[in-house]
């Protein structure tokens, strides 16, 4: 059995060319088009979407010393939501969500160059300020969401909480606990801002 | 006046009702028909154009505000879900609204006329 002949694919070509898309029929398109983003936007507002590294969990011990200009990483307060602690040149400790708040690929710590570089998304080139969170260049569009660590007495460092992109440590410490016991939030002073 | 008014197959304007070689010199009396296999004389004249010319414009204009009404919708979508993952809810279900409500000018823009060619 042979194809169609070059004569058939001509005639096929010139029928297909005539079949017009009336714009009423690009209107129905659109309208299509328009109610599924509609729909879109109600599903990612009920929250259908991840938030990655927010919630709350026990307090968790991720390492018993950090050295400064040194980071440990670990998944706070879910399994998959992947965060990092890290000390500082100047002895300042500070942890971050490492997941990329633009397409969800895993943020860097650069050692060799950290300070001017910060941490350092590898997908989109996305840096983000290691000491604020703050995006400092490329696509991302929130600053990463904070990952609340202290360090006891031994020197160990624990994470205990999350706050997310832009919000306080106070505000994300509060709304962990207000999750957890209400009436205990009440008491820290918690209860009377939103 | 009701709307859409009072269907008439033809223009109010003489210029727009002369015969369609005359206002489309381009179309040629095979236009539409070089298929081979049509071996008859199809429909008669004027037909596969507009029946109410004055109308075609209108019909174009909202093709372009249904489009640009959807481009509204699209940036509305990444600043709700900026706003849901950075915690302010509440942002993200006014960016829905505002959506919903893009969806009833599209919805409105389309319904609207449903004669129109
Ligand atoms: S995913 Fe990090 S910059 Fe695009």
């Amino acid at each position: 059995m042979s194809g169609p002949t070059p004569e058939e694919r001509a005639l096929v070509d010139r029928i297909s060319a005539d079949s017009l898309t009336t714009r009423r029929d690009y209107l129905r398109i659109v309208a299509t088009v328009s109610g599924g983003l509609a729909v879109g936007s109600t599903l990612v507002s009920a929250g259908v979407l991840h938030r990655h590294g927010d919630g709350t969990a026990a307090p968790l011990k991720v390492a018993d010393r950090l050295a400064p200009g040194e980071a440990v990483t670990f998944d706070y307060p879910g399994e998959d939501d992947r965060a990092m602690a890290i000390r500082l040149a100047d002895g300042s400790l500070v942890g971050w969500s490492t997941v990329c708040t633009h397409l969800a690929c895993g943020v860097l710590w650069r050692d060799n160059h950290a300070e001017q570089d910060g941490l350092y998304c590898p997908c989109h080139e996305g840096v983000f300020n290691a000491r604020t969170g703050e995006v400092t260049s490329g696509p991302p569009p929130r600053p990463l969401p904070k990952v609340l660590v202290v360090e006891d007495e031994q020197g160990a460092v624990w994470a205990i909480g999350t706050a997310r992109s832009g919000e306080s440590e106070e505000a994300g410490l509060c709304r962990g606990l207000r999750e957890r016991d209400p009436a205990l939030a009440e008491r820290a002073g918690c209860g009377r801002r939103s | 006046m009701s709307y859409p008014p009072e269907y008439t197959p033809s223009s109010a304007e003489p210029r727009l009702n002369r015969p369609v070689p005359e206002r489309y010199p381009q179309i040629r009396a095979t236009s539409g028909y070089a298929d081979p296999r049509v071996r008859r004389t199809g429909p008669g004249p004027g037909a596969g154009t507009e029946q109410e010319p004055e109308r075609s414009a209108m019909l174009t204009a909202r093709v372009a505000v249904a489009i640009t009404v959807v481009i509204g919708q699209l940036w509305a979508l990444t600043v709700a879900t900026n706003a849901w993952m950075a915690g302010s809810t509440a942002t993200a279900w006014w960016c829905t609204g505002f959506s919903a409500a893009s969806f009833l000018v599209v919805l409105a823009a389309w319904r609207i006329g449903p004669r129109d060619r």
